[in-house]
């Protein structure tokens, strides 16, 4: 079915839909990386967006449950180049066709993904609306300015727990840890328990004084949608554990860690969205590339303040923030994505938090 | 961390002349080395046997030695330099090995060099088979079930203990030469004994077959301080059990998910880290079970490659220079990638394209070649495409491969055609069965055959095990195929009806012009006018290495049918470089040079270069050698698209060899400048009729000749110039199709294959001049002025084609006389086509008399080898020319004949066409070439002997057996021999000659009437050297015999008087033992001075 893609800016690229039909709004997002749709359209770090694939070639290899970063989509749309009619991997259990169909998704194919990305690099992220109809593009303008003037809609509630849940019964040997949840991710729960973490998953919204009553060992901010609204008050909730309680936070949860210890997340004019990212950590010479999905960015300035509190990470590129650590403070954040699929290590960032947690003992 | 500054002086070493699975590559990687080195300061001394190739150049590195790749020689030029290191990671598996030989034999350590890039550990870990599997179980990385055979015995008990299927790999082997797939105890037996012999360490890999499963490779980079990067990921469209090198590939890998692609990924980091490279790329290849994604490795590559060239050239990462700066201490974030200019060596490559590389074959110039395809590499060359899905990456890169094809098929061109399709014989679906289930150069084609006929998807994939996901792919595009037919009209004037949404997707899926235009039965042009009516327009895209996140500084360009042109050309004044396309036998590295040194030429007189090519492993398609690079099939159509968007004051056509010669015509036609020579003399030149009159005009000889369509024709004229006659095809290179015949009886069959490859032109019938010398002249004009580069003596007779005979320069035989009448045609020609650039001649002398047998209004495969020998870079003169200068302004006006002698060698695949005769005739077969440089002739050709590879002996047993007009030639050659302390084995004919001239000589019986024979000799290494002239146009069995065996057991032979005199006259001088080292650089500055003498 004929579809388009209409830009903030009034730019449009048609395409073809598949998947739902309809009207479907966003703020686009793109992504670099050339395989990992399926874990990406489930991250609830992407949710609301409209995720744009540069790869050109999307839906190769299928999908599996087992490739679920949670239990549903949580993008709004998806933009791609060429969508593969069969798919062909042994472990496929399904085609990215039905699978989106079944989650109602709407994806608009046949789009020049290129001529999006390169307009989307010089004009900024932006919002769009893809519509099935091809409507009236003075129509589309006013609903994309409705979305824009409407008061936003925190997510978390839907995206997080809704109660305390303990992940693992017999968690008595292992480090006890609070992980709050703004939206993890099966991997990063992987990551976790191959840690040998103890995990307690708590709701977006729990109290500092509610944490403390379980006695875990650490704090775990996980990743999520980072500009979602809610994210504000997480970091008011969480600020009076900064200094008792060994704290790590993940993406967005290292944005929401770095509020609370004061420091501004301003917007990125493009963001990080790919698995390419150099990190270096000065002063050692071994970097290391990244995986990264961030629009927003911590302001290295308004960290300078924080006292007893170092930037350890850069972005090799554009010097943003990847990685802080305060000894005193018992702080640990990455903005990058240590928990990528597949992973069959687990991230050092893991094993340095339970040494912080071992020293606050 | 900064670069090392205890390291002064930096070694390279090269990969030697072109062969099947070391090509141009090793150009590339090594002309990037020398310029990072350069930038970083270093000096910088280069060692490489190849003329032909950018990084002899003499501006290239310091010091640069055109010398064999030898342990001897490359242990003077140490011993003479003295550098403190070593960079043995860019002259491929030969320059490893040399690298690792040198090591053992301790020269290294001695001279106090250090090996940088991959230490000896890290290069005995990946390149010995037991270290390299005890390596990877260590680290849990699983490899197939193997043994490690040092002799037939023991290889036979490790085979039969694994079980059939089973790969044989030779040790230290490049192109997997000598590896094979056996079925059973027989072949396991055969090919045990052949792979010792080819292993240089006698050393077979006996391994579990893997048949069938996917390929998957990666090319990762590590630095000194542990950073690792993936450049790409490649799949192999056809799977494991062909050899990489003759493999269909795409990058990135298609049939991965995350998961597994990050298990390769950790995999990756293990390995590299385990085998211990810590400034520099690896090569990784896995095997994966496509049923259940067991992962196994095959190989790692601890240096650059093939792979690592096409993944440089597929991402616009340069993994040589990268490297070369790793290997000197930088780490990865230290190095800038000029390709974006504003991120590191530290950033993982993406793309928002598929690009698919495909293979050029040349089975057709071997007879008796198997065309299946295995573990041993046999492709010549390669292409490369770029599109937006992997359908039109395939159908560019189809015709990329310069086969008369169009794209999958549909072109006209099928061999099966649609009808016998329709309704399939039982016969003709076996065929089809067999020739997708067997690999084979033609497989892809039958693919479509086997779609067109039905079978589903699954079927092929169980018979061809090439994966479901690319066989859809092609399916769509015979879905496509059938639609546009569907448009089909029945008279070629009419009006095209295709819908232009069709058209469109058709464009956006890769169909060519020609392809629409022979399914709706019209003419491209035609095809063309209604694409531009209907707005279907090719746009650029750039390779940036970033899939568009940055504003990339130095990016090259792909055609797309999208929406955006992002191509932008400037408004400069430029010109179009047209190049060579993939390699193949006739049209190599020659050409490359030539396009390279024109792009250089451009950037010295302030015009902008374009280049067009479609070959990854040149120097040509590197980002930095011109000032825009379009990586794009040589055709028609998608060069004009290219000269619609740049506006180019002219296009270059001299310098690519035939291909864009051919092209010459058409372009014009379309209003092209075609810069230098006009097309118009281009035609003279090959239009027999036409450049009969000019001969006449200018008083000249020509073999008595004519021309035919057919077989009655030629018969006539045959009878009328008399036999032996030369046939040959018009406007082909490298003596394609061409044929000496004796008599009437073979004719027949020659005309007609001659007249396959000529197509719509006629059939060249010339009297062939036997014992001729043949001379070859390359010349330069500008129109007034001329001047001769070089004149080089072929050492073989008349018969062989130019580009296998040795040749030297200067000439060794000829009379004063004689040169000045071969000079006085060489400029009366130049001046009647009113030669703007290069031009080649060839001359054969007889009686002294001579005759003109060919001239190319172009640059020859000879360029190189004369620019090198002279010191004057020819082709960029011949740039500077077609710009307007004047060779009286560029200072070369007068004929250089060096002080010192150059031999220019061939070198030969046929140790990978097991069964093929070595004989060498009009139609070459040479891939590459050498040269040998000396102060006279028997030293330089020597070298150029040791440099292709013949290991000459000093001592031993010569076998000798030549026909009986060589039987008084060979007396001479015999006795210096004798002289020279070598025993003698003959024929009884040919020892009945040298007994008469009391040359003491051992009789051995004919091969079928006794034993022990000459082959059991040679078998049993008793024999070093073999003399073997043919007696005839139909080789007696015997001979055949004698020569393959020659080749199995790699004895140096030569099978002509002249090569034996030259052979002989430079044994002695190597029993002797004075070869010397001297560096071009010298010999130029003697040249120099010379000449500059002269003039004073």
């Amino acid at each position: 079915m004929k579809a388009m893609i209409m830009l903030e800016d009034g730019h449009s690229f048609s395409g073809q839909a598949f998947g739902a039909v309809g009207e479907r709004i966003g703020k686009l997002a793109l992504n670099t990386a050339v395989v990992g749709y399926q874990e990406m359209l489930t991250d609830p770090a992407n949710a609301g967006k409209i995720l744009v694939l540069t790869y050109p070639l999307i839906g190769n290899y299928g999908v599996a449950d087992k490739f679920n970063e949670s239990d549903t989509i949580w993008t709004s749309g998806l933009i791609i180049k060429e969508h593969s009619r069969i798919y062909s991997n042994w472990q496929a259990t399904g085609s990215l066709e039905a699978f989106v169909k079944a989650q109602n998704l709407m994806v608009l194919s046949d789009v020049d993904t290129r001529t999006l990305a390169v307009h989307l690099r010089s004009k900024g992220e932006m919002l769009g609306i893809i519509s099935s109809d091809c409507g009236q593009v003075k129509e589309l303008q006013a609903k994309l300015d409705a979305f824009r003037n409407k008061p936003a809609i925190s997510m978390l509630p839907e995206i997080s727990v809704k109660t305390v849940t303990a992940m693992e019964k017999k968690a008595r040997a292992k480090k006890k840890v609070a992980v709050l949840d703004l939206g993890i991710t099966r991997s990063l729960l992987r990551q976790l328990t191959a840690s040998g973490f103890g995990i307690t998953l708590f709701p977006y919204d729990v109290s500092a004084a509610e944490i403390l009553k379980t006695k875990p060992q650490g704090l775990i901010l996980s990743s999520g949608p980072e500009e979602d609204v809610g994210m504000g008050v997480v970091a008011e909730n969480i600020k009076p554990l900064i200094g008792k309680l060994p704290l790590l936070g993940i993406a967005a949860g290292h944005q929401v860690l770095c509020r609370a210890l004061g420091g501004k997340v301003v917007k990125m004019r493009l963001g990080h969205h790919g698995v390419n990212y150099p990190m270096s950590l000065p002063p050692s010479l071994k970097s290391e590339i990244t995986v990264q999905n961030h629009s927003l960015t911590v302001d290295a300035d308004s960290l300078a303040k924080v006292k007893g509190l170092k930037i350890t990470g850069y972005n090799l590129n554009d010097r943003t923030v990847e990685k802080i650590e305060s000894k005193n403070l018992q702080c640990l954040g990455v903005q990058f994505d240590p928990a990528s699929p597949g992973f069959d290590e687990v991230h050092p960032v893991f094993a340095a938090f339970k040494n912080m947690m071992e020293r606050s003992r | 961390m900064p670069r090392r500054r205890d390291l002064k002086k930096i070694l390279m070493i090269g990969s030697g002349p072109i062969v099947i699975g070391q090509a141009c590559e090793f150009d590339y990687s090594g002309s990037q080395a020398c310029k990072a080195l350069r930038e970083e300061g270093y000096y910088t001394i280069l060692v490489n046997s190849n003329p032909a190739t950018i990084m002899t150049d003499p501006n290239m590195a310091n010091v640069t030695y055109i010398e064999p790749l030898s342990i001897d020689i490359v242990t003077q030029i140490i011993a003479k330099e003295r550098p403190d290191a070593i960079l043995p990671t860019l002259g491929g598996q030969t320059g490893l090995n040399l690298a690792f030989f040198l090591m053992k034999q301790g020269v290294l350590k001695k001279y106090g060099v250090e090996s940088i890039g991959a230490s000896v550990t890290a290069i005995s870990c990946a390149e010995d088979r037991l270290l390299f599997k005890k390596a990877m179980q260590e680290i849990g990385v699983d490899v197939p079930k193997s043994g490690i055979a040092n002799s037939v015995e023991a290889g036979m008990k490790i085979g039969l203990g694994i079980g059939f299927p089973l790969i044989l790999r030779p040790a230290y082997c490049l192109g997997g030469a000598g590896g094979s797939i056996v079925y059973n105890k027989e072949e396991l037996e055969k090919f045990l004994y052949k792979g010792l012999e080819t292993s240089p360490v006698h050393q077979v890999l006996v391994e579990q077959s893997v048949l069938g499963w996917k390929e998957i490779e990666f090319e990762v980079i590590r630095d000194c301080a542990d950073n690792v990067i993936i450049v790409t990921s490649m799949e192999n469209v056809d799977p494991m059990g062909v050899h990489t090198g003759d493999s269909m590939v795409v990058a990135p890998a298609q049939t991965l998910t995350a998961e597994e692609y990050r298990n390769f990924v950790n995999l990756c980091h293990r390995i590299i880290r385990r085998v211990g490279v810590t400034g520099g790329g690896v090569n990784i290849q896995f095997g994966q079970n496509p049923v259940d994604g067991h992962i196994v490795i095959i190989e790692v590559n601890p240096r650059l490659s093939r792979s690592s060239a096409l993944a440089s050239k597929a991402t616009g990462f340069p993994i040589a220079r990268v490297s070369t700066k790793l290997a000197v201490g930088y780490t990865l974030p230290e190095v800038i990638n000029q390709v974006t200019g504003k991120t590191t060596a530290f950033f993982e490559p993406t793309v928002d394209y598929c690009v698919f590389k495909i293979c050029r074959f040349t089975f057709e110039k071997f007879a008796l070649a198997d065309r299946t395809l295995n573990t041993s590499m046999k492709a010549v060359g390669e292409a490369m495409s770029i599109g937006r899905n992997f359908k039109e990456a395939l159908q560019k890169g189809i015709r990329s491969t310069e086969i008369s094809r169009y794209g999958f098929g549909a072109d006209g061109k099928d061999k099966i055609t649609d009808e016998m399709l329709k309704n399939p014989t039982a016969e003709l679906i076996k065929l089809i069965k067999d020739k997708i289930s067997v690999p084979n150069d033609e497989r892809i084609f039958y693919l479509r055959y086997a779609l067109k006929i039905g079978l589903t998807i699954n079927d092929i994939y169980e018979l061809s095990r090439v994966d479901r996901w690319f066989l859809d792919n092609m399916q769509q595009l015979v879905e496509t195929e059938d639609r546009i037919k569907t448009y089909r009209l029945e008279d070629a004037h009419g009006e095209i009806r295709l819908p232009a949404e069709l058209l469109s997707q058709a464009k956006k899926d890769g169909f060519s012009d020609r392809q629409i235009a022979y399914l709706l039965n019209v003419s491209e042009d035609k095809v063309r006018e209604h694409r531009k009516k209907q707005t279907v327009k090719a746009v650029y895209k750039p390779v940036d290495t970033c899939a568009g996140e940055f504003n990339a500084q130095r990016p090259y360009f792909y055609s797309t049918f999208e929406t955006q042109e992002e191509g932008r050309p400037s408004k400069n004044k430029k010109v179009i470089i047209l190049g060579g396309g993939p390699n193949r036998i006739g049209q190599g590295i020659e050409f490359d040079y030539c396009c390279c040194h024109a792009a250089y030429a451009l950037k010295e007189e302030g015009v902008e270069s374009v280049m067009i090519n479609c070959n990854p492993e040149t120097v040509s398609t590197d980002y930095d050698t011109s000032d825009r690079l379009y990586f794009e099939p040589l055709t028609i159509e998608d060069i004009l698209n290219i000269i619609e968007l740049e506006k180019p004051m002219g296009v270059i056509v001299q310098f690519g060899g035939q291909t864009p010669l051919n092209l010459a015509v058409a372009l014009r036609k379309a209003g092209v400048n075609i810069l230098g020579t006009s097309a118009d003399s281009i035609d003279v030149a090959e239009d027999r009729k036409r450049f009969q009159q000019m001969l006449h005009k200018l008083n000249l000889l020509q073999p008595e000749n004519g021309t035919a369509f057919e077989y009655e024709e030629a018969k006539k004229v045959a009878q009328r110039i008399g036999y032996p006659v030369l046939v040959r095809p018009s406007y082909v290179l490298g003596g394609r199709a061409m044929e000496i015949v004796y008599d009437e009886s073979s004719l027949e069959k020659f005309v007609a294959e001659a007249a396959k490859v000529s197509g719509e032109h006629p059939v060249l019938i010339d009297k062939f001049l036997e014992d001729a010398i043949e001379v070859d002249v390359d010349l330069i004009g500008d129109g007034t002025t001329f001047c001769i580069g070089g004149i080089l003596e072929h050492i073989e007779e008349a018969g062989i084609h130019s580009g296998d005979s040795a040749m030297v320069l200067p000439t060794f035989t000829l009379s004063q006389e004689l040169l000045a009448k071969i000079r006085d045609a060489a400029y009366k020609m130049a001046k009647e086509l009113n030669i703007l650039g290069l031009m080649n001649i060839q001359f054969a002398i007889k009686d002294d008399r001579v005759y003109v047998l060919e001239v190319n209004p172009r640059a020859s495969r000879t360029v190189p080898f004369v620019s090198k020998v002279i010191g004057v870079q020819l082709a960029k003169l011949a740039t500077k020319i077609m710009l307007g200068k004047k060779l009286k302004d560029l200072g070369f006006t007068e004929e250089i004949i060096p002080e010192h002698v150059a031999v220019k060698e061939s070198v030969f695949p046929f140790n990978r066409f097991p069964g093929v005769d070595v004989i060498l005739g009009p139609e070459m077969k040479s891939t590459g070439e050498v040269m040998g440089l000396d102060k006279d002739f028997a030293r330089a050709f020597i070298k150029s002997q040791l440099a292709a590879g013949q290991n000459l002996p000093k001592k031993g047993n010569v076998f000798i057996s030549v026909r009986d007009r060589d039987k008084r030639a060979i007396v001479f050659i015999a006795k210096k021999l004798h002289d020279l302390g070598f025993h003698l084995l003959a024929t009884a004919g040919t020892a009945a000659a040298l007994e008469k001239n009391d040359i003491p000589v051992k009789v051995l019986p004919k091969v079928a009437e006794g034993r022990p024979n000459v082959i059991d000799l040679m078998k049993d290494g008793k024999i070093q050297m073999v003399i073997n002239t043919p007696s005839g146009r139909i080789p007696r069995q015997d001979e055949i015999k004698i020569r393959s065996h020659v080749i199995l057991y790699t004895i140096p032979y030569t099978t002509t008087i002249s090569g034996a005199q030259a052979t002989v006259s430079g044994i002695e001088a190597l029993v002797k033992k004075d070869l010397e080292v001297q560096s071009l650089q010298e010999y130029h500055k003697k040249a120099k001075y010379k000449s500059s003498k002269a003039k004073a």
